[in-house]
């Protein structure tokens, strides 16, 4: 009898929903798989088949109704994979009226599925853009933020201007990367530059791994070591293995702790705390890059970090602060106008070759 | 290093300074290239396009009010360039990289001012009428040809039909 009066009452909200009607105009367009409407995932269209155009606005109204970010985004651009292109936008207007085949309508559901789970569109699709590479994305491994493209474009400005001074060792340029997630900037400017050679460090094994992979899909394997190291409990080993290089980078973790609790839902359930975890002011780990730099570092070489809009200032002081073996010489601000880039330059004059503590 | 409240007061303060959320005009890093002559998307020839000067140009993106950076994983990516002397804007989301949609919208951009600069002469619109005109002439080629093949095939078929008559 509850079963009947459950059934009866999803025929009610089948007619009546006026959001489903309002979007495609047919009837029986849900079906209910627990109680209540927002427990509901739409069911597969059998007896008729949808265009992209219409496949998206309905995952688009879905995404909404469940209070998923980004609803038109995330369904467009996991549409346009399943489609073979990055973006709807490269299709022309004809191919948007164009009907999915039953098997690209199977296929939409399920990876919308997951992203209803508030999966990352990067992970749901399993790759992302990273400047002008592809690469693999898998979780928990941390997914490159478009502003980390501008990191890269720092290096590239800064090292093209070296090279145009003609210093003949940049011949062996030599590249430390320390937590290299994906591998995006290792790999971005191992694509950039032809004479560089990286060496790229993590402390999960699933990064390494996936870092392996994408320099493999990327042809740049051959100039890239990747290994499975903390830059905190390895650091001996670290400096023994890697020294000297022209340019060590990094993008670590730098939240705060107390910030972790309140990420968004995309971040917080699916990629790797330790990757984003900073301590207690968010500087544990940027401290340890920092004190074993003029290790690594060869003459002159510069030490590259992202960090949080309020590190800036607390590094310069460091620096400055005397004997630290580096000197501070820019803080770049990112394209929303934020403090993002610390950049530091080895300087031996001032270093005192035991470990600072700070 | 320093206590966390401590840490807190100081970024309250110097974040109230340092940053203002999109009113800054952040200098985009861009790799020494030639001004001048550039090639046009898509175009065979070399357009002369008229040269950027970033000191006149307007960039806005969405990254939310947060920090921004690892905090957040949004996929938006969608630049909207505004050029202040003439007003122009333009917006570009076609990749999913940031930087390369940064890239295309001045590409277009100094494609809009070079129309614009140039009036008449503008070879952006020079090429454009050229493709168009080649392509109606493709058009009425292919057009003629097949007139051609079917008024061939009647006077085969009326050939045939004459021997069959005569034999």
């Amino acid at each position: 009898m509850w079963i009947r009066l459950r059934r009866s009452l999803n025929g009610f909200y089948n007619r009546v929903d006026p959001l489903i009607v309002r979007c495609i105009g047919h009837k029986r367009l849900y079906t209910f798989h627990s109680p209540g409407v927002a427990e509901c995932i739409p069911a597969i269209p059998t007896d008729y088949r949808l265009t992209v155009q219409e496949c998206v606005t309905l995952w688009t109204r879905h995404f909404q109704l469940r209070g998923v970010s980004e609803p038109r985004l995330s369904s467009q651009y996991i549409i346009a994979h399943l489609l073979g292109v990055k973006t709807l936008e490269s299709l022309g207007q004809d191919r948007l009226a164009e009907f999915l085949t039953h098997k690209q309508m199977e296929q939409t559901w399920k990876l919308c599925t997951r992203r209803l789970t508030r999966m990352p569109v990067q992970y749901v699709i399993e790759e992302w853009d990273f400047r002008d590479l592809t690469l693999k994305m898998s979780p928990p491994v941390f997914i490159p933020r478009p502003e980390t493209e501008e990191l890269v474009g720092l290096m590239l400005a800064d090292l093209q201007v070296k090279q145009g001074t003609g210093v003949s060792e940049e011949a062996n340029l030599r590249c430390l990367e320390v937590g290299c997630g994906t591998g995006a900037i290792s790999l971005s400017l191992l694509n950039s530059l032809p004479q560089l050679r990286a060496i790229a460090l993590d402390k999960n094994k699933d990064a390494v791994e996936l870092t392996v992979e994408n320099a493999h899909s990327l042809g740049l394997q051959d100039r890239l070591e990747v290994h499975h190291m903390d830059v905190i409990r390895d650091a001996d080993m670290i400096v023994r293995m890697c020294s000297p290089v022209s340019v060590l980078v990094s993008n670590p973790p730098y939240l705060f702790s107390e910030d972790m609790a309140s990420l968004d839902p995309e971040v917080h359930k699916f990629e790797d705390h330790d990757a984003l975890d900073g301590g207690v002011d968010g500087m544990q780990v940027i401290r340890h890059i920092l004190t074993l730099a003029p290790q690594l570092l060869s003459n002159n070489g510069r030490v590259y970090l992202e960090v949080d809009p309020r590190h800036p200032p607390f590094i310069q002081l460091w620096a400055e602060g005397g004997e630290r073996g580096l000197r501070y010489v820019h803080t770049h601000h990112d394209f929303t106008g934020r403090p993002r880039f610390c950049v530091l330059e080895n300087d031996n004059a001032t270093y005192i070759k035991t470990r600072t503590s700070i | 290093m320093f206590s966390k409240s401590f840490v807190n007061r100081i970024c309250q303060a110097i974040w109230r300074i340092t940053w203002v959320p999109s009113v800054q005009h952040p200098r985009f890093i861009v790799p020494a290239v030639g001004i001048g002559k550039v090639q046009a998307a898509g175009k065979k020839d070399y357009i002369d396009l008229p040269a950027l000067n970033e000191d006149e140009l307007d960039e806005q993106f969405v990254r939310g009010s947060g920090p921004g950076g690892q905090a957040t994983n949004k996929t938006s990516n969608c630049v909207v360039l505004r050029h202040n002397p003439t007003g122009i804007v333009v917006k570009c989301h076609q990749t999913r990289s940031v930087e390369t949609n940064r890239k295309r919208a001045r590409q277009i951009m100094r494609e809009k001012l070079e129309v614009i600069y140039k009036g008449e002469e503008s070879d952006i619109l020079k090429n454009k009428k050229e493709s168009i005109q080649r392509k109606q002439d493709k058009r009425k080629k292919a057009n003629e040809n097949l007139v051609k093949k079917r008024l061939f095939k009647e006077a085969l078929m009326a050939d045939s039909k004459s021997v069959d008559d005569r034999g």
